[in-house]
């Protein structure tokens, strides 16, 4: 299994800097262990039929800093399960970065994808030539590459698949 | 080449001569420390064994378990959870230290905050082992990868020095420090990166201000938080350390991703607003706020400088009818000491709930609030819900804005009262 180039709308455009991703499902809803409770509740203070509209593939395009504060993982478990492929964010704080990429789900970081990118635009990430484009308006940015563990565990799928590979290596 | 403190514990973790940011290494933890969570520790016993089918986690003297959360049990699956916990330890031949205090203040009792070792935990406040030199990280569920294979895969973070000028005046607190830091500097200003913390102020501060300096790291964005090793430290690891290893200091000539100097001479006390630990604000502009329960504890504060000040604060005194004020101590060995000075008692006299210590007070599990009410804190976040009901909010302060705001029932400037205790105590 291997990442595979992503190509999908973006569902929503998270304005703020420094986003606590916890306000997702609302605060109130994070120790909802139940994914589908959890999903049918995602974006419901911003938008009421948010899971109703979102596509398998579609993005979550954010700002600088996206996921500060105490990350919990409740918020991303249920994006997953609509559908939403990736989070596509001016920068990321690293303990949301670091327990999302161990889950095998891509935070790609974008320098500009913030201002680049209005609701509904259909957009890919091509994860060979590095670029987010913008199908809309013709736009092409970079995204910052990841590390080799960073890879290895997007590429297996999240951590255990990934140590598996390193513990126990294909004969 | 010249090297940050960063640099040289983690190439001496990795076995290499040298390592510089940016660089992805394989390193040897030390210390893989844990409390006991559900979704997490007895998750990664579980994967350990059945994902990677190890019986027995190699080097067990390197693993230590704290049952700190959920302390005491308040329902059958929570006691549940400590049992699989103490089971495992038991099996694995690992440490399991129940009931003595906040884990990441009883790791640095305990002598895992070595000087120059490398430290690796999934909760990010273990960062507080920096104040005694230690690099100490929060890899989330990445910690799995210490529990399979003896070692963490990392990018070798950027280091930025911090350097603090000045004297702090009376009544503010290495808290106060912390978020005025992150009102300078900014939330994301260190992501990803290490904050080596130096200057006067940090020459200055107690062992206990540095913990909760360093503990906050996450704060900036930062991996972690480190400060080199000086008399205080050396005085405190002495006895305690758990692994012989030379102190870790930065080469002068370091090279830094940047450095700032933050001047704290005209620091006064401050606030942080709901609902981010972002948002710190001067205390005076929030004075006067009506506030219903204060909490003084955490792995960030409730340390007996803690209490001392809250205690000078209220000896004598009585707080507000109706208020509730929970001192919460950081350790076992931290409530004795505090016993001991006849503190325990000048908190209770005037009106404090006084536990032993736990975590649970900082996420609301007990104390927990309802709708409307506000609360003056020490714990670690502010974002609502975290200590009850979505529509509470927690005001963060230091230990001392906590006493004097229970005595009035509103956010409180502690200074009058310091100042009186202090007059009395010289006449």
């Amino acid at each position: 299994m291997s990442l595979v180039n992503l190509r999908g709308r973006a569902a929503w455009v998270f304005e703020e800097d420094d986003y606590d991703i916890d306000l997702i499902v609302g605060v109130r809803n994070i120790k909802i262990t139940d994914v589908k409770e959890l999903a049918a509740l995602a974006m419901a203070d911003y938008l009421p039929d948010f899971a109703a509209g979102v596509q398998k593939g579609d993005l979550l395009i954010g700002g600088h800093n996206f996921g500060y504060g105490h990350p919990h993982y409740p918020a991303m478990r249920a994006m997953r399960h609509l559908g939403i492929a990736a989070v596509i964010a001016e920068s990321f704080s690293p303990g949301f970065f670091r327990g999302e990429t161990s889950m095998g789900f891509p935070l790609v970081s974008c320098p500009g994808i913030r201002a680049a990118t209005a609701r509904g635009d259909a957009l890919t990430v091509d994860w060979d030539t590095n670029e987010v484009r913008n199908l809309r308006s013709g736009q092409t940015l970079m995204l910052q590459p990841f590390s080799e563990s960073e890879r290895g565990m997007l590429d297996a799928g999240g951590l255990i698949p990934y140590l598996k590979r390193r513990v126990v290596p294909a004969s | 080449m010249p090297q940050t403190m960063t640099e040289k514990i983690l190439a001496r973790a990795a076995g290499r001569p040298r390592v510089v940011p940016g660089e992805e290494i394989t390193a040897r933890p030390d210390f893989v420390i844990a409390y006991d969570f559900p979704g997490y520790t007895d998750v990664f016993f579980k994967e350990t064994r059945e994902d990677f089918g190890i019986e027995k986690v190699s080097s067990p003297e390197r693993f230590v378990l704290f049952i700190d959360h959920m302390v005491p049990a308040t329902a059958p699956k929570e006691e549940e959870l400590h049992k699989i916990t103490r089971a495992w330890g038991k099996e694995q031949g690992v440490p399991v230290h129940e009931r003595e205090g906040i884990g990441h203040q009883v790791a640095a009792e305990l002598g895992y905050a070595t000087p120059g070792a490398f430290a690796v935990h999934f909760d990010g406040h273990v960062s507080q082992l920096g104040a005694f030199g230690t690099f100490a990280f929060g890899a989330r569920k990445g910690v799995l990868e210490s529990f399979v294979t003896e070692t963490l895969t990392l990018t070798v973070p950027a280091t930025v020095k911090v350097e603090l000028t000045g004297t702090l005046q009376p009544g503010v607190m290495a808290r106060d420090v912390f978020h005025h830091m992150v009102r300078v500097m900014g939330p994301a200003s260190c992501r990803f990166k290490v904050v080596e913390l130096c200057g006067p102020v940090i020459d200055a501060m107690s062992i206990e201000g540095r913990q909760t300096l360093c503990g906050q790291a996450m704060f900036l964005g930062a991996t972690t938080m480190l400060i080199a090793p000086d008399a205080k430290t050396l005085d405190y690891v002495r006895g305690r350390s758990k692994i012989a290893l030379d102190p870790v200091y930065p080469d002068a000539d370091a090279s830094y991703d940047s450095v700032v100097t933050i001047d704290v001479s005209t620091l006064e006390p401050i606030v942080v607003i709901p609902p981010s630990p972002a948002n710190t604000r001067d205390l005076k502009d929030y004075t006067g706020v009506e506030v219903h329960t204060g909490y003084l504890g955490s792995c960030a504060s409730g340390r007996l400088e803690d209490l001392r000040i809250a205690a000078e604060v209220l000896r004598g005194r009585r707080i507000q009818p109706g208020f509730q004020l929970h001192v919460v101590p950081t350790s076992k060995a931290i409530m004795a000491a505090a016993a001991r000075e006849g503190l325990i008692e000048v908190l209770v006299e005037a009106g404090a709930f006084i536990s032993s210590p736990s975590c649970d007070y900082c996420f609301g599990r007990i104390a927990t609030m309802s709708d409307g009410q506000r609360a003056v804190s020490t714990g670690t976040l502010n974002t609502p819900g975290r200590m009850g009901s979505v529509d509470s909010e927690i005001y963060i302060c230091n230990a001392a804005v906590v006493a004097a705001s229970a005595l009035e029932g509103r956010i409180a400037d502690p200074r009058p009262y310091l100042a009186a205790a202090r007059e009395g105590v010289a006449a």
